[in-house]
């Protein structure tokens, strides 16, 4: 299919862009990698009056080390995740969720700003930066402001971003240096959206055997990605072991609300979520054992 | 798709059930719901323009209740089309005394959707489905206490 008629433009500078998305208030859409937009584009299910191209806004387009995390720009492509080196030092778990982002050809064209902006609630990069507490620029003609990664992500597709503001960064912070991560899903084939994924934090007492901090946040189960407080609260204070594991995957598996469809039951997007909440913290001891 | 859900409603069963039984507070609960003109009794003509996120889209369908056993039963039909296809979702709706005077409403429904957006988003209309249900519920709330509050004034 074609898309619906619509008035493009391609800007040169953020200035730019940014006069042309307030010009037409609510009825343009900003256009990355396109990996997402353009589908719905041809299906005709978006049928925005103007489409903003930000690919020539060259300003865009970085990866930089930000207090001690880094800072990436709207155009950023996803496969700066498996190349840059600031990543793979500073978060290096973005490198290894990459693995799961689709495939080769739409990594090197999808952004990673633009995964977080569409939203979608199996998609990997948005459960990345609500569990590292990922901060957004959202910049608009007038001003811009910042937002936490826990107000961000409001349902499916939307988020908090006006009609006339554009994401201009996403911030992952530095992380304390005793925790581990791990990410992991499960979908039909790969590269499919996720049936149901976590991404899982873990940090240890000194002595190694009572669990500090835990972090466990699913995608593919709710509107948005769903961070689970009650399943990290069964391991905080808790002995590093089975049990524990055991306690927080059953916790999830009763808080997440997950939806049927043609992919998977409820049922079992809930089992899926328990055995990888189970897995995840599996992989993340075994990474602080390593360390 | 089946969707089930209970919603809470603060008065007694026959004040719950004229408010989602009126046209008016159909109208303006009903997500997205631009238009609604009464064909017939307990029918309804409806224009509806239903967004998530960037996928927006405009139905033109039939609302309609049947089976009408007031103040405790009766079945909610949403039919509509537009280009991105169509949506038919019946819910049957029953209210139940609940402690200090209030109301449960139980729903319980079907779904079908067609279209392209069917191939598409099939993996999220449950998820939609139950939101826009819940938006419902909500107005209907919001609308109960303002009813109140201009009866008392």
């Amino acid at each position: 299919m074609k898309p619906a008629k619509f008035d493009y433009y391609d800007p040169r500078s953020l200035e730019e862009a940014l006069t042309l998305l307030d010009t037409h208030q609510g009825d343009g859409k900003v256009l990355a990698g396109g990996q997402s937009l353009m589908p719905l584009l041809n299906m005709r299910l978006a049928r925005p009056n103007v489409v903003v191209d930000i690919n020539r806004i060259k300003e865009l387009n970085y990866v930089r080390p930000s207090d001690g995390g880094i800072a990436v720009g709207a155009l950023a492509r996803q496969r700066a995740l498996q190349t840059d080196k600031v990543i793979a030092e500073r978060v290096p778990i973005l490198q290894e969720a990459a693995y799961y982002i689709a495939h080769p050809q739409i990594r090197s064209r999808g952004t990673i700003c633009g995964s977080i902006a569409h939203a979608d609630p199996a998609a990997e990069l948005p459960a990345l930066a609500l569990a590292l507490d990922a901060e957004m620029t959202l910049t608009s003609a007038k001003a811009a402001r910042t937002v936490g990664a826990e107000t961000f992500f409001q349902s499916f597709f939307t988020t908090a971003l006006e009609a006339n503001e554009i994401l201009t960064e996403v911030r992952f912070p530095a992380r304390p240096k005793d925790g581990a991560w791990s990410v992991l899903e499960i979908s039909r084939r790969h590269g499919d959206f996720a049936i149901a994924g976590i991404v899982a934090g873990l940090a240890l007492d000194p002595d190694r055997q009572v669990i500090r901090r835990a972090r466990l946040v699913y995608f593919g189960v709710g509107p948005t990605p769903i961070r689970v407080k009650a399943a990290e609260d069964a391991l905080i204070g808790q002995a590093v072991a089975e049990p524990a594991f055991e306690a927080a995957a059953q916790s999830a598996k009763q808080s997440i609300d997950p939806s049927n469809d043609i992919h998977a039951s409820e049922e079992y997007r809930r089992a899926v979520a328990a055995t990888l909440t189970k897995r995840a913290l599996r992989a993340a001891l075994q990474k602080l054992e390593k360390n | 798709m089946k969707i089930e859900g209970r919603f809470i409603f603060p008065a007694p069963s026959q004040e719950v059930w004229d408010l989602l039984t009126d046209p008016e507070s159909l109208q303006h609960c009903t997500p997205g719901c631009k238009q609604l003109t009464e064909i017939a009794a307990d029918e309804f003509e409806a224009t509806m323009e239903v967004g998530i996120g960037p996928i927006k889209g405009t139905f033109h369908g039939k609302i309609s209740m049947k089976e009408k056993a007031p103040p405790r039963s009766y079945r909610l039909i949403i039919e509509g089309s537009g280009a991105a296809g169509f949506v038919r979702g019946e819910g049957a709706l029953t209210l139940q005394d609940e402690a200090g005077d209030q109301t449960a409403v139980h729903v319980s429904g079907d779904g079908q959707v067609g279209g392209v957006m069917a191939g598409v988003g099939q993996r999220l209309f449950e998820g939609v489905a139950k939101q826009l249900m819940g938006q419902f519920f909500q107005c209907m709330r919001s609308q109960l206490a303002a009813r109140r509050e201009n009866s008392s004034a």
